[in-house]
């Protein structure tokens, strides 16, 4: 009961402070400070329950229905990061967007920011599905405002109604989940199901659960909205949408899921190896693209295919009644989710406050940002390190699960999938370090390419502080680990009932060796640093051009580019189109050179055809011709339809 | 493990010394290997050491391209080195840090080396050590599959995920392993070859930008960066040497044998490498993938048989 009142309470605060900035004699730091006291709640109330508190229900009534508010340990384990991404995207974004812009669009942007994030609370402690949809719409909508924040854009506008399209069409299947849950339950409220022997049943709530859910976690094919809303977003929205929004998705299968006492064979598989081609297809599309706020986006879609990957390792242990894969995979999972939310809303800052300085997103339009802007530059190096997996950053510790998961399916019987999803783990790691050895080597290293960069500077502290805080939770994370078993355990067991506490067990002797490991690396990185500086120092007045084999004056347009290094990759990709003129004269003309990457689903396979199609319901305009009292009688019409239905029913059927 | 006469701390000082001290006389071995092939008397043995004394000795230089991030890569090339060098058993040995799991740790240590080698090879702001950086990470995220579809299979075979167990249980005696082994082995054989910059991949004697991968990632470092790296990289050889030897290695009764056994082996090692590099040139760079594409398919043969 406390628990609850806590994330209640929270979800009021961030509702006060997305309404408060509207009464201009109120100050903006009452605002912030309202919205940071609920973010304060909902941690309390979410680390209570993941150390230990039990889970605490609010039984009411709602439409005459019993429904229930209720916080366990999994609901706990996404409030977690929600709280803590939005309250330092909070003061983050008091800088980055402040809210007396000429063109008003802060305050806008503060209302629906707020109300996101207590839709997605609501979400997350809802126990009935019309209150489930009701949290689920306004979280997609608020959403959707926000991706629209730059709305004079066009090429934003196209992304926020892309988006808003994909959203419903999830929200329809989500509303059909609903609805056939409740009639295989018996009710609106989510309660564990008893087995019963609705095979086909189960399986269709299921499906549409994956389905539905997946196309908010952006699982391939499902993920053509994301790449284009993330990067058009305010940089603490994309921090929010990439690093807690597309979870609530995996939230959903993990809730959903939960309630079954049986899953059916097939669904985990599947789910690995879709989340396996979601990984690999997300990261290689991350290293061919030019503007650095969509890379990230994509590398969001490869973290949600391990997180995928880690579900469905779930998943079959949960259909083979292995205990060991269970913990390894929901385990694996949910910390994947803290991870990804922790370095993501990280990189999304830093890109943020590249963006701020230099106003353009064109990766190839910047470089040396190391020299003016060192603290960005510093902040956002473990940032890199943690997202291509790499130890001792948080990232590789719950990869670590994983392959211990998918090691420990292969010698159980699913070794199909298993060594699918292990070869796609290595090599997303592979491509991962080419993205992100590229995002930040281009970005920050090396010498600017064009004027665009020359006067970028870090920002203030305000935007600052909330990366630092995020580098030492990544860090933390990463030489902690041991500390957060037992609460993973729980999570563990509201995700698969059932489940004994394996992870403390199995894990912890692992775990703390891999941490002294760790330690090392770190020790004998600053033994080597320190060897260095006794070194004879290097005379101050020699600075040097780069040797380069003596080709010492280097012009700015030969330095190395991003679409040179990602070169031997991208043509793989089917969505990449060069377009370079042959030379064939003697005396040839210059000649230039173009490629501009498309996502193969959304925009080459998808958006011809919608276009085609939108062209042939064109002649269905002439049912819509503008006039109230026309409306007033197709609505008439369809009641009267139903009437009618609902009066020959009986008739009719028998 | 072997019966040991020798108490578990002589066996890890035995380790650590091997670890710190060793690698340098490997690239030496192979040079010498060479140089007789090719009918040259060749530079001594001991080059390596001499080279490190004298760079620590130096003082560095730094381009004013360059920020801290240029000493991030030579410094964690040795770190992750070391830490690789404390997981992986030198021979019937025994291993100071075993625990499950750490062939993961492992493989991304090195990854770690390679992305940290990388960022600062573009912070000399170069086209020369972009293009070699670009070439570098191109190639390991192909290695990188078929390094772990080799552990996959070790893994299956042994029901293990420890190194020590994986790379010292199967041994090639036991029939049905022998096959995949063996296989696992050639797989690799070119992982090492790629990983290590060795000729038919990269050319650690070339200086001719447009050849080089790994090299040419290093052109601007000096004074005690540039020990750390030739260090750095004497010691992956040691250690993927070690990896990629220990299946191999028969076991004997004694401790004292064993090691002799392990140094012996790294003597065959050495030789193998310097024949191929004598033997072979470099392949085009074009070719270089479809090398290492059969190495995932030389890996990815040994896991399926294991699964039928």
């Amino acid at each position: 009961m406390l628990d609850v009142a806590w994330i209640l309470v929270a979800a009021v605060c961030w509702i006060g402070a997305s309404f408060l900035p509207f009464f201009t004699r109120v100050d903006d730091r009452w605002s912030q400070g309202l919205g940071l006291l609920g973010a304060a709640f909902a941690v309390v109330g979410a680390v209570r329950v993941l150390t230990g508190g039990t889970a605490s229900q609010l039984d009411f009534l709602f439409w005459r229905g019993a429904a229930r508010f209720e916080i366990d340990a999994l609901s706990a384990a996404f409030l977690l990061p929600l709280h803590l991404v939005a309250g330092l995207g909070l003061v983050y974004g008091g800088e980055y967007w402040p809210l007396n812009l000429p063109k008003g669009s802060g305050r806008s942007l503060r209302l629906f920011y707020g109300l996101l994030v207590a839709a997605m609370t609501l979400l997350l402690v809802a126990r009935h599905g019309l209150l489930f949809l009701l949290a689920w719409e306004i979280m997609a909508l608020s959403a959707f405002i926000l991706i629209g924040t730059d709305h004079e854009n066009p090429e934003v506008r196209h992304a926020s109604w892309v988006y808003l399209v994909c959203t419903h069409t999830g929200t329809a299947m989500l509303t059909a989940m609903v609805i056939l849950l409740a009639h295989r339950s018996g009710g609106l409220l989510w309660v564990p199901l008893q087995a019963g022997n609705a095979q086909a049943l189960d399986f269709w709530i299921l499906g549409l659960a994956c389905l539905g859910f997946g196309f908010k976690a952006g699982f391939l094919p499902l993920h053509f909205w994301l790449p284009a809303a993330h990067a058009s977003a305010p940089s603490h929205v994309s921090a929010i949408l990439s690093s807690v929004m597309l979870k609530m998705g995996i939230y959903g299968i993990l809730r959903i899921s939960g309630l079954f006492p049986a899953i059916p064979w097939g669904f985990g598989s599947a789910l690995l190896a879709l989340g396996a081609l979601s990984a690999v297809y997300g990261v290689g599309n991350a290293l061919a693209q030019r503007d650095y706020k969509r890379l990230l986006a994509y590398s969001s879609i490869e973290n949600l295919g391990i997180i995928g990957m880690g579900v469905g390792l779930g998943l079959a242990g949960r259909a083979g009644h292995d205990p060991w894969l269970v913990a390894l995979g929901f385990g694996g999972a949910i910390f994947h989710v803290w991870n990804h939310a922790i370095f993501k809303s990280l990189l999304f800052f830093g890109a943020g406050s590249i963006l701020h300085a230099t106003g353009t997103r064109d990766m190839e339009a910047l470089g040396g940002l190391a020299s003016r802007m060192p603290r960005t530059a510093l902040l956002l190096f473990p940032a890199v390190l943690a997202v291509s997996a790499l130890p001792p950053f948080n990232a590789f510790l719950s990869e670590w699960f994983l392959y211990r998961g998918i090691f420990a399916s292969l010698s159980r019987g699913y070794p199909w999938s298993a060594g699918l999803a292990l070869a796609a783990l290595a090599f997303t790691g592979g491509l991962a370090a080419v993205a992100f050895a590229k995002f930040y080597g281009i970005l920050f290293l090396g010498t600017s390419r064009s004027p665009a960069g020359e006067h970028a500077h870090d920002p203030t502290g305000t935007m600052l502080v909330p990366m630092a805080i995020l580098v030492c939770l990544s860090l933390g994370t990463g030489l902690a680990g041991v500390l957060l078993l037992p609460s993973l355990d729980r999570v563990v067991a509201v995700i698969a009932p059932g489940s004994a506490s394996l992870l403390a067990r199995g894990l912890n002797a692992d775990l703390r060796i891999l941490v002294g490991a760790e330690a090392l690396l770190l020790g004998c990185g600053f033994a080597a640093y320190l060897w260095w500086r006794r070194s004879t120092p290097s005379p101050e007045a020699l600075s040097p051009p780069t040797w380069d084999c003596g080709y010492a004056l280097p012009v700015r347009r030969a330095e190395y580019t991003g679409s040179s290094f990602s070169e031997a990759w991208a043509p793989l990709l089917p969505g990449l189109k060069y377009k370079v003129r042959r030379i064939t004269a003697n005396f040839p003309k210059p000649v230039a050179f173009r490629s501009e990457i498309r996502d193969l689903v959304g925009e080459l396979f998808l958006g011809s055809r919608l276009e085609r199609m939108a062209q042939r319901l064109l002649r269905f305009r002439s049912l819509q011709p503008g006039y109230l009292s026309l409306y007033i009688l197709y609505v008439l019409l369809a009641l009267l339809g139903a009437f009618l239905w609902m009066f020959l029913r009986g008739r009719l059927l028998g | 493990m072997s019966q040991s006469l020798i108490p578990t701390s002589i066996q890890w000082a035995v380790h650590l010394l091997t670890l710190l001290l060793l690698p340098p006389l490997l690239p030496g071995l192979i040079n010498k290997v060479k140089a007789l092939l090719a009918g040259r008397s060749g530079p001594p043995v001991l080059q390596l050491y001499y080279d490190l004394a004298k760079l620590s000795h130096k003082r560095a230089l730094f381009s004013r391209t360059t920020t801290w991030v240029f000493l991030a890569g030579p410094i964690g090339t040795v770190a992750a080195g070391l830490v690789a060098g404390l997981l992986v058993p030198f021979g019937h040995t025994g291993t100071p840090l075993p625990f499950e799991g750490d062939v993961i740790l492992f493989a991304y240590l090195f990854g770690l080396a390679r992305f940290l080698t990388v960022l600062s090879a573009l912070d000399t702001g170069s086209s020369f050590e972009g293009m070699g950086a670009a070439r570098e990470v191109t190639f390991s995220a192909l290695a990188e599959p078929a390094l772990f579809l080799g552990f996959a299979a070790l893994a299956k075979a042994s029901s293990s995920l420890s190194l020590s167990t994986m790379l010292l249980g199967p041994g090639v005696g036991s029939g049905r392993i022998a096959g995949p082994l063996i296989l696992v082995l050639v797989g690799w054989a070119i992982v090492f070859l790629a990983e290590n910059a060795r000729i038919p991949v990269d050319d650690p004697n070339t200086h001719l930008e447009l050849t080089m991968i790994h090299e040419v990632m290093v052109l601007d470092h000096s004074g005690r960066p540039l020990a750390l790296v030739l260090y750095g990289a004497s010691l992956k050889l040691l250690v993927l040497g070690a990896m990629l030897m220990d299946p191999l290695l028969p076991r004997t009764t004694h401790a004292w044998q064993n090691w002799l056994v392990f140094y012996a082996g790294l003597g065959v090692l050495a030789l193998a490498v310097g024949a191929v590099e004598s033997m072979t040139a470099r392949f085009r760079m074009t070719k270089v993938p479809q090398f290492l594409i059969a190495g995932i398919l030389a890996s990815a043969f040994a896991f399926l048989l294991l699964l039928v």
